[in-house]
């Protein structure tokens, strides 16, 4: 194949059809933006999802009868249970700090006594911080003798799980749509600027010309359409979070983060856009009758 | 050199062949004519194997319509030379570029390129209009430049589907006069046309579409 030939009929195509090629690359560019901005929104809501279930600790509390010299052979055998990351160890005095700072009244002076127990906090490896995982430490925790009760926000951990289920396939279902939706425009695009080219394409079979000949122009066509439009959305999403951020002020990192491996992702993203819509596209007129 | 044998050929559920057949000859001049729709652009077609008899066998050199593969189809084009009624000419780009395509297309050596455009181009009368774009040519400038196009890649059988179809009669007789010495040097020419003047002063064989069939015919002089 004569390599320099199609290059400069790819590079030419932009010259011969100069406004179909920017309504290709602004098509590209939109379709990029609206995958962008759905990911961004996606990694946002996980992480913020993500950081609720990190949260989650339970609490071990240690039988009243059991002596001091119990404390660390419990902690011992907690910390040997698949799963539990850390436990910290929370002493009776400790507790009726925690108390006091969060009720704002000494146990002591009420009572006389000091009522509440020692306790373990225990938090999970990441992979376990779910509601199997988390009632299968819960039923180890029980079994250990000395320990009295365990506590941990049960209700919440299976909310998240439940709702990050629903989001996860809701986003997969809504992700696999968009990105359906922007093959199918991007190729339509493509396809009317191939069909202005039509006359060309029949020419090229005509004289002779084979199938990868004539595709190849039109590929390099839509990788350069697709770079130009990732370029062009890179462009805007990193524009746009800049004046936001301008506007909002720092905070607004607090809510939205972009992560760097975004603009590569989303410039990835326009090149198998450009690609596959003109691969889609030029098959329909490759396999045209020539007369 | 070019065999129909038995071909039928349906299209839309109208059958447009029926075992129809007809031998050209290395050197010759075959007029092709019948009336509008009655199959001469079709042959043609079968000819450069766009389309595939339902029955029979279409043989042009060495491809027989049953065996040629799908990777083979481009390189039988490549021993075609093809001129159109409506020239089919790529308007983006000047007449040398419109002929050198045919070259670059078949990724002729890029050395020999400009020799063999500048050949062709002298040969249909065209070397002074090189960088003329083809707006800017008469029809009759434009089918010579679609004539260049099919030479240049040193065809064995050169087919003409109404090659004067829209051209005035004048021009009409010059690009038969073209033909006709593109024949005069040993090229196999095929025009299809339904213009019986030109074919009364091609003065080579007839062949006509009737009934479906191919069949030789003499003209009665007038």
């Amino acid at each position: 194949m004569n390599i320099l030939y199609t290059l400069k009929e790819g590079v030419l195509g932009f010259r011969r059809a100069r406004l179909s090629m920017v309504v290709s690359i602004m098509t590209i560019t939109m379709s990029l933006l609206i995958l962008g901005l759905f990911a961004l929104f996606y990694r946002n809501t996980s992480s913020i999802m993500q950081s609720f279930r990190d949260r989650i600790e339970m609490e071990a509390f240690i039988d009243q009868s059991a002596g001091e010299d119990a404390y660390q052979p419990i902690g011992k055998r907690i910390r040997a249970i698949p799963g539990v990351k850390s436990a910290a160890f929370i002493s009776k005095q400790e507790a009726s700090e925690i108390f006091r700072r969060e009720f704002g009244e000494d146990v002591h002076r009420v009572l006389d006594f000091n009522p509440l127990p020692a306790s373990y906090k225990i938090t999970l490896e990441a992979e376990y911080r779910n509601p199997d995982s988390a009632r299968a430490i819960h039923q180890m925790l029980s079994a250990i003798p000395g320990v009295d009760d365990i506590i941990y926000r049960r209700a919440l951990l299976e909310l998240i799980e439940k709702r990050s289920k629903v989001f996860v396939l809701t986003c997969l279902a809504v992700g696999i749509l968009l990105t359906i939706g922007a093959v199918f425009l991007v190729s339509n695009t493509i396809r009317l600027a191939i069909f202005s080219k039509r006359k060309t394409i029949t020419t090229m079979k005509l004289v002779g010309a084979t199938r990868m000949f004539i595709r190849m122009p039109f590929i390099i066509e839509g990788l350069i359409q697709g770079l130009v439009g990732g370029v062009c959305a890179t462009g805007l999403m990193y524009a746009s979070y800049a004046a936001a951020s301008h506007l909002i002020g720092p905070e607004l990192y607090d809510f939205i983060t972009i992560e760097p491996m975004l603009y590569p992702l989303v410039l990835a993203t326009g090149l198998a856009l450009g690609f596959l819509g003109s691969v889609i596209s030029i098959r329909k007129f490759i396999g045209e009758n020539v007369m | 050199m070019v065999k129909l044998s038995d071909v039928s050929f349906t299209f839309d559920g109208q059958k447009i062949f029926d075992r129809a057949a007809c031998e050209i000859h290395r050197g010759e001049f075959v007029s092709l004519v019948g009336s509008t729709g009655s199959g001469k652009t079709t042959l043609l077609r079968l000819l450069i194997m766009d389309l595939m008899p339902s029955t029979g066998t279409v043989t042009v050199g060495n491809y027989i319509s049953q065996h040629v593969t799908r990777k083979q189809i481009p390189l039988l084009r490549r021993k075609l030379g093809i001129v159109f009624q409506d020239f089919k000419l790529l308007e983006d780009r000047s007449v040398y570029d419109n002929v050198a395509f045919a070259l670059y297309v078949t990724n002729a050596r890029a050395s020999n390129i400009r020799k063999r455009v500048l050949h062709a181009l002298a040969q249909v009368g065209l070397s002074h209009k090189t960088v003329s774009m083809p707006n800017n040519l008469s029809g009759g400038e434009q089918q010579r430049v679609a004539v260049a196009r099919a030479l240049v890649n040193d065809p064995f059988l050169l087919l003409a589907d109404e090659p004067t179809g829209n051209l005035d009669p004048v021009t009409s007789q010059e690009i038969l006069k073209l033909l006709k010495d593109i024949n005069a040097e040993g090229m196999t020419v095929l025009m299809a046309t339904h213009n019986y003047d030109l074919v009364r002063k091609a003065q080579g064989r007839i062949v006509q579409i009737k009934d479906r069939k191919l069949q030789e015919v003499q003209l009665k002089v007038k």
